[in-house]
């Protein structure tokens, strides 16, 4: 028994290094059973599997496309970070790759481009960089090239990437330092190889956090300076990713606007609401606070929030606050990344600014009453508060069914989506 | 480990002590006030309580060499340098009327990486004490009497009324964990005390952003933005009794975006009249506020027991902590963390616990310059305060209980500064603990016009 043991173990070890350039995570565990469960709530959202590595480093953002889901790390103890590669064709992620990215500490964002060809990570901190990967082997990303100049040097906190007017740009929310503010810098990264910066502005009070593109207007999350949009070329005003025109800015309640998903519902055709997430303080791992404010941008040039989601304490649990989204807009529900709070899925399709008097509540230090949506029985389904492990869920990001979610303590998880 | 030095320290230190030696008057060691000063200061009939004439200038520098076992990173190291390099003065005018404090402090050139120190944290050091400012302080003080009552008037940059004095005037080389939550120090500031016999308040208001580096010059703009209040008693005899209260407007985020604190300090502290005995106790509590969401976001609680005692010329000392300290998102210089910080977040608390022992060991005197050799041991332990943090200290530094060991040599030229951290009729006349190096003065002479 004991040499069957050793010899298990070895095999276990040979498995582990042969994954990647990380040194030896622990194997993943695959299916339900292997991600247990301290309950079953039920509106809970059904795990399909984790990918759990016990892992040395904190998972930060995540990004799929097709059978390919890619993490990134937060907070390393060293100048090199590690970016995870993961098989997710089965329901359960399976690691199968690890990419080591030096001089940087974090790596606060990654996205995949939408003809999956290429994959952009933000680095942080000083020598602040977008690091470009080919994805000809989706599994195997390869280094194209590395942008970075002066005006990224704080750090780049997160580079979000799309078309305009059929060129691909990264837009690059830059870290403040005590001596330099924030600054947003465009980059044209359509020439994989030979990144180009167009544009850079500084904005922000005193973080310009994440961008959101679509259809050439650019969505601008300025922390206390509320949410801006530009127009890139899609708004009519002439604007463009080398000389963006100001449409209009609306300050939140309780402002640390963090990021930006503005809703196109394939079902309606409305594109009507942007949703606001509001990340204010929370004890990584432990604790977060900070809601969803939706904002009607039916007139860009007078944007106006309507309604808000919270997750309040409760007897058996604590609060929690917002991180990133994903949206399936075929269905029209928001899943929400909540930290502590694990997933939210939320109904966002239809009228969210009209409510009865009931469903209204006022935000945290607010007088100004506003349509809640939890009142409104807008919270569908909650994901990943039942499991034993608590969990700290960064990221989320929908995809074919599945809701894949990046958990800062434990790894990478994937969910069953809701249907209407 | 490899040593590292920064030899352009050693120039700096002997242009400070150049400096000194010219403009200085002669001193004695031991400043213990008279007993017809202490008994006019305890019935507040003192001419002008707080300073008894002259100038007072002193220069000091201490060449250290801390070794740590399982520090940042789960390394050990050797380093040395030049700390408290620094140059003091203290004048009073106009018959008592006017006093003067300025402090130039060096090690933003003599120790620019920070110093050694595991468990410090505080301007974006962690695990290193920061290098203070140039300009540590300067401060202007206006005093006057009205029969029993005596008031003062305080403007300049230096420490509010808060907490308990600056660690460079108490018996440890290496400061405690807690300095960021017990002194709130080089801020521009105006400081108005009142002195009725034993019974001192004092309350100001300030800038509550912390220095961004030793060069940095405050954002005056911010001036009023925070405040504070300080009670003392002087029941008896070397015995002060503290509480204070503080609200600082986003001390770690320059352009005002932060989080709040609301700070206490409640502390106890005892020196005997001729500085060789000496006890302090205190605790302090920091509740970081979200004025977004007008709610608390973190909690920081430390408690702290300290004494000296010398006997003929050899002082020990000894030290017990307990603080509470943010985890930050660390660069990859593990000794630092992003200032300004991108969120609102932290990556836990950690508690550490330390016990410190100190033997300062007789001086040696060249000329006017005084040195006090003296060894250092720290033992800390750390854990997390809650067991979901993502920050395991046990994981970072290859252990819960690291080591520190210094040795060095307080240099001195002048006599010590008794106190650090109080102005006007708000500063007792103390002698300087005997455990920072001072010959055995006794009722030794004080400073003359």
């Amino acid at each position: 028994m004991r040499r069957l043991a050793r010899t298990s173990a070895l095999l276990a070890l040979a498995l582990a290094v042969s994954c990647g350039g990380d040194g030896s995570p622990t194997a993943p565990r695959n299916g339900d059973a292997s991600c247990p469960a301290k309950g079953s709530p039920a509106n809970a959202m059904l795990v399909l599997g984790c990918g759990d590595f016990a892992p040395k480093r904190i998972t930060a953002e995540i990004a799929v496309h097709g059978t390919t889901a890619y993490t990134t790390t937060w907070g390393n103890a060293s100048p090199t970070s590690a970016l995870y590669v993961w098989d997710v064709s089965a329901g359960a992620p399976v690691l199968v790759d690890s990419v080591l990215v030096t001089g940087a500490s974090t790596l606060g964002d990654v996205a995949v481009t939408d003809d999956g060809q290429h994959l952009v990570v933000a680095t942080e901190y000083a020598g602040g960089s977008i690091a470009i990967y080919s994805l000809a082997d989706p599994r195997k990303p390869t280094l194209v090239s590395r942008f970075s100049n002066a005006e990224t040097s704080p750090g780049v906190h997160t580079a979000e990437i799309g078309r305009v007017n059929g060129r691909l740009y990264a837009f690059l929310c830059v870290d403040p330092s005590n001596a330099v503010a924030a600054k947003i810098v465009i980059v044209d990264i359509t020439d994989a190889a030979a990144p180009r910066q167009v544009y850079s502005r500084f904005i922000g009070s005193p973080f310009v956090h994440d961008t959101f593109l679509r259809d050439g207007v650019l969505f601008l999350g300025l922390w206390d300076a509320g949410m801006a949009i530009w127009d890139l070329g899609g708004a009519g005003k002439g604007g463009s990713p080398s000389n963006p025109v100001d449409l209009g800015r609306v300050q939140t309640v309780n402002g640390h606007v963090h990021n930006i998903w503005w809703l196109h519902d394939a079902a309606t055709g409305s594109a009507q609401y942007a949703f606001v997430g509001e990340e204010s303080p929370g004890a990584v791992g432990t604790s977060s606070s900070g809601d969803i404010h939706v904002v009607d941008v039916s007139d860009m040039t007078a944007p106006r929030e309507v309604a808000f989601y919270t997750v309040r304490p409760t007897a058996t649990s604590a609060g929690a606050g917002t991180h990133n989204f994903s949206v399936d807009e075929a269905n029209g529900i928001l899943y929400a990344a909540y930290y502590n709070g694990g997933v939210r899925a939320i109904d966002v399709r239809g009228d969210l600014g009209s409510c009865a008097d009931a469903e209204k509540s006022t935000p945290a230090n607010s007088v100004v009453a506003l349509c809640d949506l939890g009142k409104m029985g807008r919270e569908l389904a909650v994901g990943l508060t039942d499991r034993s492990n608590p969990v700290y869920v960064w990221g989320v990001q929908y995809q074919n069914g599945v809701v894949y979610a990046s958990d800062m303590r434990n790894g990478i998880w994937a969910l069953q989506a809701l249907s209407r | 480990m490899p040593m590292r030095f920064v030899p352009s320290a050693m120039l700096a230190a002997g242009l400070l002590l150049a400096a000194a030696t010219s403009r200085a008057r002669a001193q004695h060691e031991g400043h213990a006030p008279s007993d017809t000063a202490m008994r006019e200061m305890a019935m507040g009939d003192s001419a002008m309580p707080g300073m008894h004439g002259a100038w007072h200038l002193m220069a000091q520098a201490i060449p250290v060499v801390t070794h740590v076992t399982h520090g940042a990173g789960s390394t050990d190291l050797t380093e040395g340098y030049l700390a408290q390099a620094a140059a003091m003065a203290r004048g009073s005018l106009i018959g008592g009327h006017l006093q003067l404090a300025g402090t130039f402090n060096a090690e933003g050139l003599t120790m620019k990486r920070g110093e050694l120190s595991t468990g410090a944290f505080g301007e974006g050091y962690v695990d290193r004490r920061h290098p203070h400012t140039y300009l540590h302080e300067i401060v202007a003080t206006g005093l006057g009497r009205l029969r029993a009552l005596s008031y003062s008037a305080s403007v300049g940059r230096g420490f509010v009324p808060f907490g308990t004095d600056d660690p460079m005037m108490r018996p440890f080389e290496k400061y405690p964990i807690n300095h960021h939550l017990a002194q709130l120090l080089e801020r521009p500031m105006a400081i108005g005390a009142v002195r009725w016999r034993g019974a001192i308040v004092e309350g100001s208001t300030f800038a509550g952003d912390e220095p961004t580096s030793p060069s940095s010059s405050p954002h005056l703009r911010r001036f009023g933005d925070s405040w504070s209040v300080r009670g003392t008693v002087l029941p008896l005899r070397g015995v002060e009794l503290q509480g204070s209260y503080a609200r600082v407007a986003s001390p770690e985020e320059p352009r005002g975006f932060g989080l709040d604190q609301r700070k206490r300090s409640v502390s106890g502290r005892y020196l005997s009249p001729d500085g060789a005995r000496y006890l302090l106790a205190e605790w302090e509590r920091t509740v970081e506020i979200d004025p977004a969401r007008d709610a608390e976001a973190f909690a920081y609680e430390s408690a702290l027991a300290e004494g000296a005692l010398s006997i003929g010329p050899v002082s020990v000392a000894l030290r017990v902590e307990q603080t509470d300290r943010p985890e930050e998102e660390r660069l990859a210089d593990p000794f630092r963390t992003p200032r300004p910080a991108t969120d609102l977040a932290i990556a836990g608390i950690t508690q550490w616990r330390s016990v410190t022992a100190a033997v300062t060991l007789p001086g040696a005197t060249l000329g006017p310059v005084r040195g006090y050799p003296f060894v250092e041991v720290e033992r800390l332990t750390a854990r997390k305060r809650v067991a979901t943090s993502v920050f395991d200290p046990r994981q970072f530094y290859g252990s819960d209980a690291p080591w520190m060991a210094s040795v060095g040599v307080r240099v001195r030229l002048g006599a010590a500064h008794a106190r650090m951290g109080r102005y006007g009729v708000a500063l007792p006349d103390d002698a300087p603990i005997r455990a920072l190096g001072a010959d055995r003065g006794g009722m030794a002479a004080m400073d003359h016009h």
